[in-house]
């Protein structure tokens, strides 16, 4: 799967399990900046949520990777 | 002088025993009843251990786990504090719970939705009632539904009940089953410890447990009359909010400590006098750092001993702190501390050099003569519990005896048909942002859309200063039903773990109270009373007793119920045809001083009220004509007036032709919206009183399922004189 496709997948369950408007969840939006705003709670849902799509296993990656859609989609890819 | 409340008797089942005495034996002699879960699956999870109840049999097959469980706590309270006859018929209920029913939810959806009976045995609403049915107890009912601190705070209830001249015997307590919701909801939340929980130890998790903790409060004088034998008094007890997150606790303990500060100045003592504290001690690192924080800025240098009994118990959640408080008691009457288990010897130096002024008993008890003791719970939604016990007599301080008055009115309800607005927008308008709105399920926005309009209605502004002083009471017939029943049928569905992390918070009662709280920075008591259609009205009956206290000038009350389709599918599975509509009604009600100072003009006066009840399963609706006149007259009484001068009657048509007065009622213009369709009608009263230059009185009656009843008069005049 390529990148695009895994951003939009996980654009997608963000979207939905996080209750955030989709317009809102561009690539590089900052997912726990002041806009969005996510927290430690909601980490736990995009790993549960990225073990579910993609079957790659996110407990205990680094921060950076969960800073955007795209670098959530960058270590999918790498790692699937 | 105000009334002693005192403690009569004790129940008590849980994973390590089957009664009080059971039970304190084995957490005396460290024996845990952690063991490997059975009852539900733990199926691909981290960890598979749970302090469940074993090789008991419980009474009341057709009820629910956490009812039979409840049912054999209060059987052996009302034995202990021989409790008979019309002392026991008149003795009221008050119920804690965390997760209520849903072992039936659990068991619907897993025997393929074949039995709709057990579905009315889900909500919380119908605990206290149904204990109180199959007992026999036809005094005041609630379920106070404040998540891990709800054991405690229904002891407090019970207190302000009987100080209010509402009954002089209350069981109170807690009750709550293992259940598959909790489980996978800690599991997806990583709180859960992968071996047994040793909180201030190794503070990796919590393990859960079960059980249920009931004691018999009374008042010193019915206690005296009946020559019941006096286990102890309950001295003192605060409780607060913490405004800050919705699972974490405040880390430096600010609310934590506000509450244990409350139960002291309530209870005229000092840190040195206490000798015991049973902790909330959860075993989650949040939860330790911040709880010894605040016993290390209270209680340091004061040599008090302090214990987590959850190493042996398990975390109850609902039911934690009646069974903590069920033990406290013991400890002080026996003048024994129970030790926090599982330390290793290296465990135990790392104790010793961190524990300081306090004093830890590690793995076995310890002898020491008491005179008092304190329990502390700490909740979900960032409640705060404390409460003192001790052999000791105190009076407590007299109550104000202040008139209150209503300065606010918010109302988020359907109108022409139309649900309310819970668009992002919506709260938008409000101040709200994305990131706060979207981690709300359906009932939490009701509630915070009117909390806020509430408010900002009375023109009120919560600032550093009057935060402490600003409280909340919430009543609810159903709760946030569409959160629980999408999580149960996921994980019914999935495996336990599917649980989302994101939305288990919400499944928890007084999640909608803790959201309005940390938007709206109000720290005092926040209450949620579950308790069918008049839960509104007797969440304004128990703010109004709190404003009797020293600690709280304004209380936001409401009534909210969701009709999320979720509940819809529900009720039509129960045989309810009817549509359910949804709303939220929230009063500012404030003493008139405190009004009057800020120069806010109140839209009425509270004159009276009064609750009822009759012993009625919670799927019957209606409480008998005596009980509607009972508690119609009383609150008339109280006000001080009769029927012939009421300008205004608003009630249901059936409880408007018991009492023979013409009235009107909320439900044809906003449809059933359950809790909140009295508190329309008294938004309604107040509004007319304010309008109306003739009305001089209003009454308000509401009934509920499991035969509540709740009656408040409204007056457009303070008829009463401030008390110096």
């Amino acid at each position: 799967m390529n990148k695009q496709e895994t951003a939009a997948k996980i654009k997608a369950m963000i979207s939905e399990n996080l209750r955030i408007p989709a317009e809102m969840l561009t690539d590089d939006a900052a997912l726990f900046g002041d806009d969005i705003g996510l927290d430690s709670v909601d980490s736990l849902e995009i790993i549960a949520g990225i073990d579910d799509l993609f079957g790659v296993n996110m407990t205990g990656v680094g921060k950076e990777h969960f800073q955007t859609v795209s670098s959530l989609a960058d270590y999918v890819v790498a790692n699937a | 002088m105000e009334r002693r409340c005192v403690i009569t008797g004790l129940g008590m089942i849980a994973a390590v025993g089957n009664s009080a005495d059971a039970c304190f034996e084995a957490v005396k002699l460290g024996k845990t009843g952690i063991e490997t879960v059975a009852s539900v699956s733990t199926e691909g999870c981290y960890t598979h251990l749970g302090a469940e109840v074993r090789g008991t049999e419980l009474p009341a097959p057709d009820c629910d786990r956490s009812v039979r469980l409840c049912i054999r706590a209060a059987e052996e309270a009302l034995s202990d504090a021989h409790l008979q006859g019309e002392d026991r018929a008149h003795a009221g209920l008050i119920v804690g719970s965390c997760v209520a029913g849903v072992d039936s939810l659990d068991r619907y959806y897993t025997e393929g939705k074949q039995d709709p009976s057990l579905i009315p045995r889900l909500f919380a609403s119908s605990l206290a009632n149904n204990t109180a049915a199959y007992l026999g107890l036809s005094g005041v009912t609630a379920n106070i539904v404040n998540a891990c601190a709800a054991g405690t705070m229904s002891l407090a209830y019970a207190c302000d009940l009987i100080r209010s001249g509402e009954g002089e015997i209350f069981l109170a307590g807690g009750t709550d089953a293992f259940s598959s919701l909790a489980f996978a909801g800690f599991h997806a939340l990583h709180a859960l410890s992968e071996g047994p929980c040793s909180p201030f130890n190794h503070s990796n998790g919590i393990t859960l447990g079960e059980g249920a903790g009931i004691l018999v409060v009374e008042s010193y004088e019915s206690a005296v009359r009946r020559g019941a034998h006096i286990l102890c008094e309950i001295s003192g007890f605060g409780i607060s909010s913490d405004a800050f997150h919705i699972t974490a606790p405040h880390p430096q303990g600010e609310g934590q400590m506000l509450a244990i500060r409350r139960a002291m100045a309530s209870a005229g003592v000092a840190p040195g006098e206490i000798s015991y504290i049973n902790a909330h001690g959860t075993g989650t690192a949040k939860n330790d750092e911040a709880e010894w924080l605040s016993l290390h800025t209270l209680f340091d240098g004061t040599g008090v001993s302090v214990s987590s009994t959850k190493s042996m118990t398990g975390h109850c959640l609902g039911a934690a702190g009646a069974i903590e408080a069920v033990l406290t008691v013991k400890a002080l009457t026996e003048d024994t501390v129970p030790p926090t288990i599982f330390f290793t010897e290296e465990g135990k130096q790392t104790l010793a050099a961190k524990a300081g002024g306090l004093d830890f008993p590690a793995n076995h008890c310890r002898a020491r003569a008491m005179q008092t003791a304190m329990s502390n719970s700490f909740a979900f939604g960032g409640t705060n519990a404390s409460m003192i016990f001790s052999k000791e007599a105190h009076t407590p301080k007299p109550r104000r005896h202040v008139p209150v008055c209503i300065t606010g009115i918010g109302m988020t309800v359907a109108q022409d048909g139309q649900a309310p607005d819970l668009s992002m927008q919506a709260f938008a308008g409000r101040g709200v942002p994305l990131g706060f709105f979207r981690k709300l399920d359906r009932f939490s926005l009701l509630e915070l859309a009117s909390g806020k309009d509430a408010l900002a209605d009375a023109k009120l502004t919560i600032t550093p200063e009057n935060a402490p002083r600003v409280g909340s009471v919430i009543g609810t017939a159903d709760g946030p039903i569409g959160e629980i029943d999408a999580f149960q049928q996921m994980i019914c569905e999935k495996g336990p773990t599917a649980g989302s992390a994101f939305s288990f918070p919400n499944t928890v009662y007084n999640a909608a109270g803790g959201y309005l709280s940390i938007n709206t920075g109000l720290k005092g008591t926040c209450a949620t009373v579950a308790n069918g259609e008049s839960a509104g009205l007797q969440s304004l009956a128990y703010a109004c007793d709190l404003l009797q206290g020293e600690n709280e000038d304004v209380m936001l009350v409401s009534g909210t119920d969701e009709g999320s389709e979720n509940l819809a599918e529900l009720y039509r599975a129960m045989g309810h045809g009817e549509h359910f509509s949804e709303g939220s009604v929230t009063l500012t009600l404030e003493t008139a001083a405190h009004a009057a100072v800020r120069g806010a003009e109140p839209y009425a006066y509270v004159a009276g009220y009064a609750l009822a009840h009759q012993a009625l399963p919670y799927t019957e609706r209606n409480p008998s004509d005596d009980t509607v006149r009972k508690a119609a007259d009383t609150a008339l009484d109280r006000a001080g007036i009769d029927r012939a001068a009421l300008s205004y009657v608003f009630a249901e048509p059936a409880v408007a032709s018991v009492l023979a007065l013409p009235a009107v009622c909320a439900a044809d213009r906003i449809g059933n919206a359950r809790a909140a369709n009295p508190m329309h009608d008294l938004a309604q009263a107040a509004r007319a009183l304010h309008t109306d230059p003739n009305a001089k009185y209003a009454l308000v009656v509401a009934t509920a399922r499991g035969g509540c009843c709740a009656a408040v008069v409204l007056s457009a005049q303070n008829g009463k004189k401030e008390e110096p």
